[in-house]
């Protein structure tokens, strides 16, 4: 796996995993710990996103001359992949156990198809567009700044 | 050469209706198998009743291949990044061939009337060749960079030099060739069930298992090397096969065995270190598969030491009834009500969540009958009793019932929130 592909895809792993301990505690019904980590969860997917969009996908358009292409189409996604967490968050206040599954659930596939659109197609294409770069590098700085 | 990243978008997908129409004949022919187990139960006496090829064939084509083309006009855009030209009028045509050439295969086979096996053949390889040859060109200008694309492709093979040895089967059986029918058999189960399902299924779980079960990643050597491996070790078993080979055909086919207890048992692990506490019936699923999957390995074993008629019996029922309808029913309560999400996101704005659209509890009650259908059809295999048998195609009846109406009811759900 190359450098890109494996530090991007390493990433959506870890938020994964946060993801997972706030649907545990809220399936108990352990509602301040949900709460803290479904922070900590949206922080690092808004990290994640933010490393995308201000970083990453800037300099794959720079390097095509694509800014109608996939990353268009990820930026989308983000937007529709907020949305649903603004809905866990809601679910979450209610304390509503069974509309917190449904949209964790939701938010879960969505995440999970739009992981897979870039672990197997975009992030290869950046790897190919921008080897010999010092993208990885500073992808890699800016991932570990904030874990 | 870099794709067209618009093929990543919703306007690129297919339309709802492409990959649904595969999942609701699908249970239809399961229910056929049962109900043909129900009306003569004298087809369990060995595997070479007519009446056995026709039920092997009604959930291996019927349900289990007919599921895996649509879910792949779905999911090839999304994994590979390839879309099938024209995905709608080619689905529409692909899916009348299978539908109507599983009917003519099954038919044929189990009234002994070889006049159907020629529009099978026709049907069935036509279908399977023009989904192949679009899926291709969908992948032609698509780099191979991971694992589950790359190994899609081998699957796709698999599933044609599958159905070309069926072809040739039904072609010898209709007395238009003269060939030794038991070694074509033998390689036509060979490519279908491990060349074509078995490499698409792990391609699949490759992604399957650790982002929706968040599990760790198989481990990188499995990945980069099974579908490969078990390709090669494929060809060189169909070599020795054919050349009648005897202990070297054993030897081979103990590899092959060890090769998918490899996976199924890696599937297990992983899934026992997943992090989601929460009970999912998709794992749920893989967990029976997986176990039905590795109890089969062993009876093809046995089988192949023993005279008996009832090892390749079970080895039949726990392959493809306990593996893969398991899993791919697991993955069927995934993919429907997302797309049901998905297209009324995209269509009307809003969308009631996953569980509201398909809630759990239906689900476990059907993949509770599928599992004591499973027991039912082992024992009566086993027990070899008529009203047993009768029990078990009944119940598989109920099942495959079951899951069309769970398809139905989130198709309804889907309705009114479009309305709404």
């Amino acid at each position: 796996m190359s450098q890109i592909t494996s530090l991007m895809t390493d990433d959506h792993r870890h938020c994964d995993q946060t993801f997972a301990r706030a649907e545990t505690a809220a399936a108990k019904g352990k509602w301040d710990e949900a709460s803290a980590a479904l922070e900590q969860f949206a922080s690092e997917l808004e990290g994640h996103f933010d490393t995308e969009e201000s970083f990453l996908f800037p300099k794959f358009e720079a390097a095509t001359g694509m800014t109608e292409g996939p990353t268009k189409v990820m930026r989308g996604e983000h937007a529709e992949m907020r949305s649903a967490l603004t809905r866990m968050r809601d679910a979450l206040a209610n304390k509503d156990k069974d509309d917190y599954a449904g949209e964790a659930e939701t938010l879960l596939i969505l995440m999970q198809q739009h992981n897979m659109k870039e672990e197997n197609i975009l992030y290869p294409m950046c790897d190919s567009q921008l080897a010999g770069s010092d993208v990885a590098a500073g992808l890699s700085e800016r991932l570990h700044a904030r874990a | 050469m870099i794709p067209d990243g618009q093929t990543l978008s919703y306007d690129a997908a297919p339309a709802f209706s492409t990959p649904l129409r595969f999942f609701l004949t699908a249970p239809l022919f399961g229910a056929a198998a049962g109900a043909a187990l129900l009306a003569a139960p004298e087809l369990l006496d060995s595997r070479w009743t007519p009446g056995a090829l026709a039920v092997t064939h009604l959930i291996a084509v019927g349900f289990m291949l007919t599921v895996m083309l649509g879910a792949l006009f779905q999911v090839l855009p999304v994994v590979a990044g390839a879309v099938i030209p024209r995905s709608g009028p080619v689905a529409t045509v692909v899916h009348v061939a299978m539908t109507t050439g599983a009917l003519c295969l099954a038919w044929g086979l189990g009234s002994g009337s070889p006049a159907f096996l020629v529009p099978a053949t026709v049907l069935l390889g036509g279908g399977l060749t023009l989904f192949v040859v679009a899926a291709f060109l969908g992948l032609r200008r698509i780099p191979v960079a991971q694992a589950t694309p790359r190994d899609m492709r081998i699957a796709l093979l698999g599933f044609a030099v599958a159905v070309a040895l069926g072809i040739t089967l039904a072609l010898a059986l209709g007395g238009r060739l003269d060939l030794p029918l038991l070694t074509v058999l033998k390689l036509h189960i060979g490519w279908a069930l491990l060349g074509g399902s078995g490499v698409l299924l792990a391609a699949a779980s490759w992604v399957v298992v650790p982002m929706f079960q968040i599990t760790p990643n198989y481990p990188a050597t499995l990945t980069r090397f099974w579908a490969m491996g078990t390709g090669a070790v494929l060809l060189v078993w169909s070599a020795t096969v054919y050349g009648e080979l005897g202990s070297a055909e054993f030897a081979l086919s103990a590899a092959l065995a060890a090769l998918c207890a490899l996976f199924a048992v890696s599937t297990l692990r992983l899934q026992r270190q997943s992090r989601r506490s929460v009970p999912d019936m998709t794992t749920r699923a893989f967990q029976l598969g997986m176990g039905s999957f590795i109890a089969g390995l062993a009876c093809v074993l046995t089988a192949q030491q023993s005279e008996h008629q009832v090892w390749p019996l079970l080895a039949g029922i726990l392959i493809l009834h306990g593996g893969f309808v398991s899993v791919i029913v697991g993955m069927l309560y995934k993919i429907v009500p997302f797309l049901a999400w998905l297209h009324l996101t995209q269509d009307v704005g809003k969308a009631p969540n996953m569980k509201k659209l398909q809630p759990d509890s239906p689900i476990r009650r059907h993949l509770a009958l599928h599992a004591v259908a499973l027991a039912a059809l082992l024992v009566a295999a086993l027990v070899g009793n008529a009203w047993l048998i009768r029990l078990a195609g009944l119940l598989v009846v109920g099942e495959f019932a079951f899951l069309f109406a769970n398809i139905l009811k989130v198709l309804g759900n889907y309705r009114r929130a479009h309305a709404a």
